[in-house]
């Protein structure tokens, strides 16, 4: 964890974005919103809430409580590349646990998913596995997000394909599979 | 607030009730107490659990009774096939994810769940269990949190929160993965949570509980090699009563003497009388400062979970601290020293058991700074340091001497009254409203009146410090010396006055500051439930005690004036400051 140790949001970033929304509706949301995207590997670590509480007198058990809310928060150093996986019921009829199955070729990422898990990160930090309840897009099910870009009616073999793509960091445009 | 009135049908039946109260409040008024789970007056009102539902007409749907105000003209049903269809499921499907292990649970019997199954006749449970088992929290000297036995009502978060502003737990996750949890699941005992236990006072179920110490006394009071002596706080005088199910607030301080004799404890003293010790050392404490130009305002020191909230939030105020050890911690201190030594007895046979409305003093009794007598006798007796022992060695708060009663069968309410032992079971009616908010302060002006003035106090109840208001205040007249005070309880109140002494703006000259609502009377370690009107009977109880003394002033305790002639000397002493003085700790927030 040693990465995750020297990893942390500086200190006058985060000022910077608490001045920035101060007194604005939904304040604590955007701001820990914004350190996580200025965080190296996308997450709020502990040294930044620490400060975001000590700056903002929110008190932590409430910053933890709205981090622990919301499956955008990761609370958890998270992988260059990220796979999301809808686990709705619309995905689900259409196979999405077989997509889910197919990550196995990442080590330790299917027990950790079978254990109840939401998220998973390979120990080389490339790739970082989630799965969400819902992307309200049932009609293309099953559908999964890489990169932040929605793939629908995603097959088995297609999603080998991005998992090897994303392993192999190649960055082939022909991924698009829609 | 106007108290306007309004017409409104309850039950076919029309009836006039104040404008802005909730249907339950409105249904309690016209008799019929509407079943509910998460509310709890004054403290929480979530609006969680959906039980106490009631027909509204005009309503699309059932809509809950705790947090919907009346409203001129409303024809409410209490009752009807559909609500108890709805409160049924609901309680139900509460029950899916509650352990039915009722028969070993700590609170069998003292449930506000379990009687609401057996209320609403509850005869199965159809739902399968769907959330996961979570960790038990045992991180903290003083509570125990089990989740699996919450039901997510939110009391606890609210107390914290709302009452007591340390914010040591939220809800976490979400769906089935909901909890109450601390920052980073560190547990309570790492992070600022200052050990009050108004959050186990308020749970309807055993989700959170003090830390059980009865066996490890039990052990000691079995032990033919131990001197087992037992101090009781005021407050368990007015008690225990109640968790031994007799009426609320009654005082029973001869019978408790009488029962803690039958558990086999060798000596049964009284922490009022080193309350008594603590106005001598606290008022002239205050002299001192005043005269000397030391820190004020003083703030006192005897409510440990008071204590761990000023070194988490404001440790930069820790000066304004009265350095006095709370009474517990000089009896303990006093009963391995001044005592055992009266005995001619090895102070390492000595336990110190404490009675105690309060979880915080679990805590506070293993304070590393808590072991006096060990210093005391160290060089005396040639001890090394892995001797070391503490002033108190364990705390059982009211709710776990009234189980050591029922395990060993004492028939509490029976029993003959009994007097305390001498000499540390010798208190004044001062040390006995310690127990109230407002005590302290009182006592205190008893004593500093007469030691300042050398005159004595024209009128002994000082009125003006009594009663539940948040913060009171009071200008005194020391005989030309004109002084403010002020007595705060709960720490949202306390938070207050120590914003006040940081912005410079403070007025007083002494604070007194209890960490529970209602001073110890209402501590988290108290008889469940403990309510306003509770609180209310406990102090009233507590001041009739005082007028029965026959000695209302501490410096008056022969007892006292005993070990400051035989032992301390005087107050401020050098032994004083050994054993009855003590330093705090910053801690910040983490």
């Amino acid at each position: 964890m040693n990465t995750n140790e020297e990893s942390h949001v500086d200190r006058s970033t985060i000022d910077e974005i608490i001045s920035r929304h101060k007194g604005k509706p939904g304040e604590l949301l955007t701001t820990m919103e914004e350190i996580q995207e200025a965080s190296e590997f996308k997450y709020l670590d502990m040294q930044s809430m620490d400060y975001l509480s000590s700056q903002t007198k929110v008190p932590l058990s409430q910053i933890y409580s709205v981090a622990t809310f919301y499956s955008f928060f990761n609370l958890k150093p998270q992988g260059k590349h990220s796979i999301i996986v809808c686990r709705g019921t619309a995905c689900h009829t259409k196979g999405s646990k077989v997509l889910l199955d197919d990550m196995s070729s990442l080590p330790g990422c299917k027990e950790a998913l079978d254990a109840g898990e939401t998220s998973f990160t390979t120990e080389d930090r490339l790739i970082t596995v989630k799965t969400v309840a819902c992307f309200g897009q049932c009609a293309l099910a099953p559908v999964v997000a890489v990169e932040g870009v929605i793939y629908s009616n995603v097959t088995s073999e297609q999603m080998k394909k991005i998992l090897q793509n994303l392993q192999e960091d190649n960055k082939d445009e022909n991924i698009r599979l829609c | 607030m106007e108290n306007k009135l309004i017409n409104i049908t309850i039950d076919g039946r029309t009836t006039q009730v104040n404008d802005g109260v909730t249907i339950l409040e409105a249904s309690l008024g016209a008799g019929i107490r509407i079943p509910s789970l998460c509310y709890l007056k004054d403290v929480s009102h979530n609006a969680s659990c959906a039980i106490c539902v009631v027909e509204v007409k005009g309503a699309r749907s059932l809509v809950r009774s705790c947090v919907t105000a009346v409203r001129e003209g409303m024809e409410i049903v209490t009752h009807s096939p559909s609500i108890n269809q709805a409160r049924k499921m609901n309680l139900e499907l509460i029950l899916a994810n509650h352990p039915k292990e009722c028969l070993i649970c700590e609170r069998n019997g003292n449930c506000e769940l379990q009687d609401l199954s057996a209320n609403l006749g509850i005869s199965e449970t159809p739902f399968p269990q769907t959330k996961p088992s979570e960790k038990i929290d045992d991180t903290s000297p003083s509570l125990v949190r089990n989740p699996d036995k919450c039901i997510l009502c939110g009391r606890c978060i609210a107390v914290c929160a709302d009452v007591q502003t340390v914010y040591a737990i939220d809800f976490a996750g979400r769906g089935l993965r909901s909890k109450v949890g601390t920052y980073q699941n560190r547990g309570l005992g790492n992070v600022a949570c200052t050990n009050c236990g108004q959050c186990a006072l308020v749970c309807p179920t055993a989700a959170i509980v003090e830390k059980d110490d009865t066996e490890e006394v039990f052990n000691d009071i079995y032990n033919s090699d131990k001197i087992v002596v037992v101090q009781t706080a005021p407050a368990i005088r007015v008690g225990i009563g109640e968790a031994m199910g007799m009426a609320e607030g009654a005082l029973v301080t001869g019978k408790m003497v009488a029962s803690l004799r039958k558990l086999g404890f060798d000596k049964v003293f009284d922490t009022q009388f080193t309350a008594d010790l603590t106005i001598m050392e606290e008022g002239y404490e205050l002299i001192n400062r005043i005269k000397t130009g030391g820190t004020l305002p003083m703030v006192t020191s005897c409510s440990p979970g008071w204590i761990k909230f000023i070194e988490h939030f404001f440790p930069k105020s820790l000066q304004h601290l009265s350095t006095c050890k709370s009474p517990q911690q000089m009896f303990g201190a006093v009963a391995k020293t001044y005592y055992a030594q009266k005995l001619n007895i090895d102070p390492r046979k000595l336990v110190v058991v404490s009675i105690m409305p309060c979880t915080a003093k679990k805590f506070e009794c293993r304070r590393p700074e808590m072991n006096s007598a060990f210093h005391y006798w160290k060089d005396k007796l040639n001890l090394a340091d892995r001797d070391n022992f503490y002033d108190v060695d364990y705390v059982l708060t009211t709710r776990e001497l009234a189980k050591m009663f029922k395990k060993t069968g004492i028939d509490f309410s029976v029993l003959k009254e009994e007097e305390f032992d001498h000499p540390l079971g010798i208190s004044t009616g001062a040390g006995v409203i310690f127990g109230a908010t407002g005590g302290v302060m009182e006592a205190a002006v008893r004593t500093a009146y007469e030691v300042i003035t050398g005159k004595p106090l024209p009128k002994i109840d000082l009125n003006v410090v009594r009663g539940f208001e948040g913060i009171k205040e009071a200008e005194l007249d020391l005989d030309g010396t004109k002084i403010k005070v002020a007595v705060a309880h709960s720490l949202k109140n306390a938070r207050t006055l120590l914003e006040q002494i940081e912005e410079g703006k403070s007025p007083y000259a002494f604070i007194e500051v209890m960490t529970c609502p209602g001073g110890c009377l209402g501590g988290g370690g108290q008889a469940i439930p403990t309510t306003w009107a509770i609180r209310q009977k406990r102090a009233d109880s507590l001041y009739k005690e005082d007028t029965l003394h026959t000695i209302r002033k501490s410096h008056e305790n022969p007892a006292i004036k005993a070990i400051y002639a035989d032992f301390l000397n005087e107050p401020l002493g050098h032994t004083s400051h050994e054993l009855l003085h003590t330093s705090y700790t910053e801690r910040g927030i983490y």
